[in-house]
């Protein structure tokens, strides 16, 4: 029987051998990394996020959180204007188009300095948009018009001069390109450049903006100081600094606690208890810019087409015909209340959608009215299946397509990863049922959407846009050179192609504003996709101890409050009153529960010990 | 010679078990595959690739091969600890410098939290199975059956409703606070954010051990032996010392070695709802952008550490009950 005891005390001491070394481990890998030096005095800025950055690059963005980040580090050529985010003076302070469209020409700031010291000239800029067009780098080439561009070149440090071979409004879109240091990059190669992660453990990362990353952990949490030689301003906090939490409740609560300042909500019932109690807490909540939006593609894929994609016929996909019928899809179309899924779904934070560039891109959003309207109307929607000839003929409750036979059924993918998708799905696939369409929804992730995406497995599915202020980019992709790239559908329509190429040469904003509204009407009517809602922004932040923030809201009317696409508010916000940045309280009765898992092993040791001791006594 | 062959036994067994899973590893993650990884790859990566440069990714990745060349391949990698780099999470991290950054957070909290809900389940469930019907013993045996049936979310948000929304004690989550503290407030702070997280596993956890101790001392005091030592006039506590529970104390070791893949289950769970930088959340990271080689790895390290603690269990129980060793 001894031996048990000592079998015991072995295995216990063993455990505590393990705890030791496993403490010790986790020690030293939680050594604070040399830089930290005293935070006390810091006024830090904390963002929650519940998305992740995966990259740096300026060239390779996705994410949200990634292009808050470049924004905040890098600038652009010019900004975009604070109220209706056109092109305004930044970098450039003006700009002149030459009579013939082909040459424009720029002035630029002589007091831009990078953030290592160096001065920003115009041969800094002239070697960002060289590299992008001779690298081809990510979807910052599309920006540099690469088809028209003749050549981007300095004429002196203070001037850039960017010519094409066919007139174009390109360069004061403005250019989403982050303007790099030449003296940092000028001798990376392409391929270095395209894998380049430009930020680096311990390595700030160059830019000339407000803000520079100074500390990334990797899925955790990334930490920006602010830049004083700004050019334009200096930020009045010491750093900006975001952290991820996985899901939205934990990080609700956080901002409640205190323990971060500002959060961008996704989730309506939390948004709507913060506006609700956030007061309590001396927190502010913000409808702002309806700057993205949720929308139904319609596999379009029809490698028979003659027009089709070349990626179209290469992977035909298994879309069901019966989508290729405009019918069919105008059908779809009046089937959906998209009314109930702002006020239901998106809980009245937003509007119903219709055309493709939303209205926070105030000078190109049309909005259809009068009898353009596509609206909700499940009778009108029967009569045109009844009239194309889509008979229920084998009396199963589900139409039957006149040409094949089959029973209109439609594969209908959701994301997981949506905190809506799927009810945005049970919403649609009742209504579809209506009109004697049935649906097979599945919801997935996303690896596995983009899968059925690419390879055109699918009849429906969902997903969402954020476009950029100007509607270049989301109108190229219904453009057939997108299929297999940023096409959500695969549509092929030569005409639409056409006007694209021209409302990239048109000569004046009126010019391009006329092509690109038929363009909306374009994609409005034949369907490829259902913009289904624009969904608003929704912020709140700790009014009670930060200000500078409810009075930069751009764009306006309705804009943001932080993260905008030229940072107004980042160099208005500060602390508010005296009090410096809320620091986190210690209680002493915390570190107890901390212990306790010792105590308890400890004793258990001790017990054991004494028992075996006392039963030697007795034997 | 019997511990030996024994131990020899376990060990091969333990290899079987081994090479079995890193097949259906292999199965899961390259011919089943769901999700295209050089699409999901290139879909990440934002920059433009001609199918030529795909097939070159595909090539480098070692995927176009035939599958049983593939097979051999994956083993070795696997059986080396050898994963590549990750492909979506972090793109160019060597998958086991991801891992080791996460592994430390995680150990800490297993460790910790299982020994303490062990402490806690086998001595409750000794006070329980001994002054059985007594008030402690029903009012554990509520709670426990309540904890057991719980799932570790559930009890995790309830305890940050309470602990982290209503009180306000503990920080709702992550690992330390946004404003990185220095010197010993630093380790206070990581105490803090792990409190919530750490009470969740032990609590998810000890109601299991109060159970299996209970019943199992219950089993062990209507044996004759104990009738025997009683009719010894040996005294109660030492009745109840030597004699039952050393007995009883063998299923619970079977039981926290079984365990130990359930706790690390709960661990992905736990750790996502407190976004605890762990391995759990890694996991599901890896799995929710499709990082192969990610998910490869912490599949394979979770695999080992539970054949391992499993084995460690036989070892012990082989110590502790020499009849297992002859068996």
């Amino acid at each position: 029987m001894r031996k048990v005891h000592k079998g015991l005390l072995v295995a216990g001491s063993g455990f505590i051998t393990m705890i030791l070394a496993a403490g010790g481990a986790w020690a030293q890998s939680a050594t604070p990394s040399a830089t930290s030096g005293d935070t006390g005095g810091k006024v830090t800025f904390v963002e929650g996020t519940t998305n992740d950055m995966r990259t740096v690059n300026p060239f390779k963005a996705i994410e949200s959180p990634e292009y808050e980040v470049l924004n905040l580090n890098f600038d652009l050529l010019e900004y975009f204007n604070h109220n209706d985010l056109t092109a305004a003076p930044g970098i450039a302070t003006g700009w002149t188009q030459s009579d013939d469209g082909l040459t424009w020409t720029f002035n630029l700031r002589d007091d831009v300095t990078w953030q290592d010291g160096e001065p920003l000239t115009a041969e800094d800029i002239a070697f960002t948009y060289n590299t992008t067009i001779d690298c081809d780098l990510g979807n910052s080439v599309d920006y540099m018009v690469p088809d028209f561009t003749k050549k981007v070149e300095a004429t002196s440090p203070t001037e850039l001069v960017w010519t094409t071979s066919k007139p174009t409004t390109a360069p004061i879109r403005p250019p989403w390109v982050y303007i790099v240091p030449q003296h940092i990059w000028g001798s990376a190669s392409c391929e270095e450049i395209n894998k380049a992660p430009f930020f680096e453990e311990g390595k700030p990362m160059i830019g000339s903006g407000p803000f520079q990353l100074i500390e990334w952990n990797k899925g955790e949490d990334w930490t920006m100081k602010a830049n004083p030689d700004y050019w334009g301003g200096t930020p009045h906090i010491d750093e900006f600094k975001v952290v991820r939490y996985d899901n939205g409740e934990a990080m609700v609560n956080a901002l409640k606690n205190g323990e971060i300042d500002f959060a961008n909500i996704t989730s309506v019932d939390l948004f709507n208890d913060l506006q609700s109690n956030g007061a309590d807490y001396g927190i502010s909540t913000h409808v702002g810019a309806a700057d993205y939006f949720s929308q139904m593609s319609l596999n379009m894929c029809d490698s028979t087409n003659p027009d089709a994609a070349a990626y179209c016929k290469n992977n035909p996909g298994t879309g069901n015909p019966a989508l290729r019928d405009p019918a069919v899809r105008q059908a779809i179309a009046w089937s959906i209340d998209k009314q109930t899924l702002v006020d239901n779904v998106q809980g009245g934070y937003g509007y119903v959608g219709t055309t493709i560039v939303p209205p926070f891109s105030q000078t190109f959003h049309y909005e259809p009215t009068g009898d353009e309207v596509i609206g909700f109307d499940i009778a009108h929607a029967n009569q045109i299946l009844d009239d194309a000839g889509y008979a229920d003929t084998d009396g199963d409750g589900v139409r039957n397509d006149p040409k094949t036979g089959d029973n209109l059924d439609f594969r209908f993918i959701l994301r997981s990863e949506s905190e809506i998708g799927a009810r945005l799905g049970d919403y649609i696939s009742g209504w579809l049922k209506q009109i004697g369409i049935s649906t097979k929804s599945e919801v997935v992730g996303d690896g596995k959407l983009v899968s059925a995406w690419l390879s055109n497995d699918y009849d429906l599915y969902i997903w969402g846009w954020g476009p950029d202020p100007d509607p270049d980019f989301i109108l190229s992709t219904f453009t057939r050179g997108q299929c297999g790239g940023w096409s959500d559908t695969c549509y092929a329509d030569p005409a639409y192609d056409k006007m694209y190429a021209e409302q990239q040469t048109a000569l004046t904003t009126q010019d391009r504003q006329r092509i690109i509204t038929e363009m909306q009407q374009k994609i409005y009517n034949d369907v490829p996709e259902i913009v289904l809602m624009y969904q608003q922004e929704l912020e709140a932040y700790d009014s009670a101890h930060w200000q500078g923030l409810e009075d930069n809201i751009s764009p306006q009317p309705e804009g943001t409050l932080w993260a905008q696409y030229t940072p107004y508010s980042a160099l208005t916000l500060a602390p508010r009153g005296t009090t410096a940045s809320p620091t986190s309280s210690n209680s002493p009765t915390l570190l107890i529960v901390g212990i306790l898992s010792a105590i308890i092993v400890v004793v258990g040791i001790v017990m054991i010990y004494r028992g075996k001791r006392n039963d030697e006594d007795l034997a | 010679m019997g511990t030996y062959r024994y131990l020899l036994g376990k060990l091969g067994q333990l290899f079987l078990t081994l090479l079995l899973i890193l097949s259906l590893a292999f199965l899961l993650f390259r011919v089943w595959q769901p999700g295209d990884p050089v699409l999901t790859w290139a879909r990440a990566q934002n920059a433009h690739y001609s199918p030529e440069q795909l097939e070159q990714v595909r090539h480098e990745w070692g995927l176009d091969i035939p599958l049983p060349e593939q097979y051999v391949q994956f083993m070795k990698d696997s059986l080396t600890f050898n994963f590549g780099t990750s492909t979506v999470i972090n793109p160019q991290e060597q998958v086991s410098t991801l891992f080791s950054r996460g592994m430390g957070k995680s150990l800490i909290l297993i460790l910790t939290s299982t020994m303490a809900s062990i402490a806690v389940g086998v001595v409750l469930g000794i006070w329980g199975g001994w002054r059985r019907q007594g008030k402690l013993d029903n009012s554990a045996m509520g709670v426990s059956m309540i904890l057991y049936s719980m799932p570790e979310f559930v009890l995790g948000m309830i305890l940050i409703l309470i602990f982290a929304g209503v009180v306000h004690w503990f920080p709702s989550g992550r690992y330390e606070s946004a404003v990185t503290l220095t010197g010993f407030d630093r380790y206070v702070d990581i105490a803090r954010h792990m409190a919530l997280p750490w009470l969740t596993l032990m609590l998810a956890f000890v109601g299991e051990f109060y159970l299996v101790m209970r019943s199992s001392l219950l089993d062990v005091l209507g044996e004759e032996y104990i009738s025997l030592a009683r009719a010894k006039g040996i005294r109660e506590k030492y009745v109840l010392r030597r004699h039952a529970v050393p007995n009883a104390l063998l299923p619970t070791i079977t039981l926290v070695a079984l365990s130990f893949g359930f706790i690390l289950s709960g661990v992905i769970t736990v750790e996502l709802v407190f976004s605890y930088p762990g391995v759990g959340k890694l996991s599901y990271d890896a799995l929710r952008f499709r990082d192969f080689n990610v998910l490869t790895g912490t599949f394979v390290i979770s695999v080992v550490a539970v054949l391992i603690a499993n084995f460690i269990a036989d070892l012990t129980y082989g110590y502790l009950d020499p009849r297992v060793r002859r068996a």
